[in-house]
């Protein structure tokens, strides 16, 4: 395993199989199954009704760009071998937000209001996978 | 309309820039001092002391929740509280806010507010890093890059989208505050800055440059609330807080579903009505900026542009010294230096001294009512203060 400096994502016992899944290359969405509405990021409690009988639902991962920034310079440690990288909230099909990368050869034409889709990074330590998202072209 | 409660009554600072020589007791010594004598009072006429948090040093943030500026300041067995307020950027409103309620419920009489930090003279690296986890979740956002500079470009990005703002007046807000930090002798960058000079700087983040992007800085200020009924007797120009409104809209950015206006629109609505005055009134406004876009957004919300889109009026000159609408005359962090915290603080401070008459240079004439706004972490929430020379 080699050393890196990247912060990697410390889960809790209610994400835990958000980040099973993406092992597995899976991307799944946190829904309470009382008021039945997708919760981004998983919570411990429904964030709309407070239930506690959460469960995670198969998600496509399909999305559109809501605002995006490519880091050019002056990354915080651990990002500075992977510039220029694109820094994206993305807002899914299923109304929920999350931060992501853009990711692939043509990420820097990425605009506001792109489609998008999931993908799955393995970074550096082997162990993590993160979903990443690329443009939906055609 | 609420009744007015508390006043500001004396203002202390001290200049922002790198100071290695300069400790954040020191500061914080020279500006609470400057600030009780500017009001004409005494150590022991201050019953409570708000310190607001510091970052840069572990130690001195603790040593600012432990009272020891009570022992340093000789208010042993005087202060009856010490007690810190921290919201990060959205300190200064949070704590004005905090001091007038104590104020307004009998709780304290006269309340002594301060900030030093040195998050300037931190190696830079470290400052990027620990700007990193202000209001970036370590679990969803940091492994994918996530940092300050960052949450200045999403923000301007979406802004930029969604109401036509060009680059040349994002441009047009450093240019403006640059303009009133060279009448500012306590500003950070007082050499006058072109849009040719910020549209030619590095880029940063896209749509930011280095000249979008705010400097760290070490600095300190302080402020002296008393009760409204007492404030005449104590100084010939005290300054009434008129006025507040405010709304949390995220803790992480992503999760904000209206990154282009916050929540300005509904805390300057809250403001105007609790002091009953309404956007023609306001002489002065005094935005929390750090980054360019932040401003515009909040001349939006506020309503104070008269209709026209924030960055065309920044970019004609409005928010200039002698426009109509004078734009944080210290120049912000984007000029004055960003403090961390006190950032805000100094942004407040500057509305309390343009408002006591004592801004020398860049005095705004026949000045009555101010607004301030502020914001913290991420831009999680949104402060909207009115303030006055009048009571009512």
């Amino acid at each position: 395993m080699t050393e890196t400096q990247r912060p990697l994502p410390h889960a809790t016992a209610w994400s835990a199989p958000y980040w099973d899944a993406a092992r597995d290359k899976r991307f799944v969405i946190q829904h309470c199954t009382d008021c039945d509405r997708p919760i981004m990021y998983p919570r411990r409690f429904c964030p709309h009704c407070l239930n506690d009988t959460l469960e995670f639902r198969p998600s496509e991962g399909r999305g559109e760009i809501y605002t995006m920034t490519v880091q050019v310079a002056g990354p915080p440690s651990g990002f500075g071998d992977r510039l220029p990288y694109v820094v994206a909230v993305i807002r899914l099909d299923e109304g929920v937000q999350l931060m992501s990368n853009i990711v692939g050869d043509d990420r820097e034409s990425a605009r506001i209001g792109d489609r998008v889709r999931v993908d799955f990074e393995t970074v550096e330590d082997g162990q993590t996978v993160l979903p990443v998202f690329r443009l939906e072209r055609g | 309309m609420k009744q007015v409660k508390s006043a500001v009554v004396g203002i202390g600072e001290v200049p922002s820039g790198k100071f290695p020589d300069r400790s954040e007791l020191e500061a914080a010594m020279i500006v609470c001092r400057e600030a009780i004598v500017d009001a004409g009072l005494s150590p022991r006429d201050i019953d409570v002391i708000l310190p607001v948090g510091a970052l840069a040093n572990s130690h001195w943030q603790v040593d600012l929740v432990f009272s020891r500026l009570c022992e340093e300041l000789g208010m042993l067995r005087s202060v009856k509280m010490n007690c810190q307020v921290m919201a990060g950027g959205a300190t200064s409103s949070s704590v004005l806010t905090v001091a007038d309620a104590l104020i307004a419920s009998g709780q304290a009489k006269r309340v002594l507010v301060v900030h030093s930090d040195a998050v300037g003279s931190l190696p830079k690296q470290r400052g990027i890093d620990l700007f990193a986890t202000t209001g970036v979740s370590e679990e969803w956002e940091a492994p994918y890059g996530h940092n300050m500079n960052a949450v200045g470009a999403l923000a301007a990005a979406r802004y930029m989208h969604e109401t036509g703002t060009t680059e040349e007046e994002m441009a047009a807000v450093c240019v403006s505050l640059r303009k009133w930090a060279e009448l500012n002798p306590h500003a950070m960058y007082r050499t006058p800055l072109t849009i040719e000079e910020v549209l030619s700087s590095k880029m940063i983040a896209t749509p930011l440059r280095s000249r979008h992007c705010n400097m760290l800085a070490d600095g300190a200020s302080a402020f002296v609330v008393a009760a409204a009924e007492d404030a005449a007797s104590i100084t010939d120009s005290p300054v009434y807080v008129r006025g507040h409104g405010s709304l949390v809209t995220h803790y992480t950015l992503s999760q904000d579903t209206d990154l282009a206006k916050l929540g300005f629109v509904e805390a300057g609505r809250q403001a105007y009505a609790e002091s009953g005055l309404g956007p023609k009134d306001i002489q002065l406004a005094s935005i929390y900026d750090a980054y360019p876009v932040w401003p515009l957004i909040s001349l939006d919300g506020l309503d104070l542009c008269r209709g026209e889109r924030a960055g065309a009026f920044v970019a004609a000159g409005e928010t200039d010294p002698g426009g109509s609408l004078p734009m944080t005359t210290n120049g912000g962090m984007l000029s004055m230096g960003h403090t961390a915290v006190g950032g805000g603080v100094a942004v407040l401070v500057e509305s309390f001294r343009q408002l006591m008459g004592k801004a020398g240079e860049r005095q705004v004439p026949n000045l009555v009512n101010a607004v301030e706004t502020a914001s913290g972490g991420t831009w999680m929430d949104s402060h909207v203060t009115i303030l006055s020379r009048e009571a009512a």
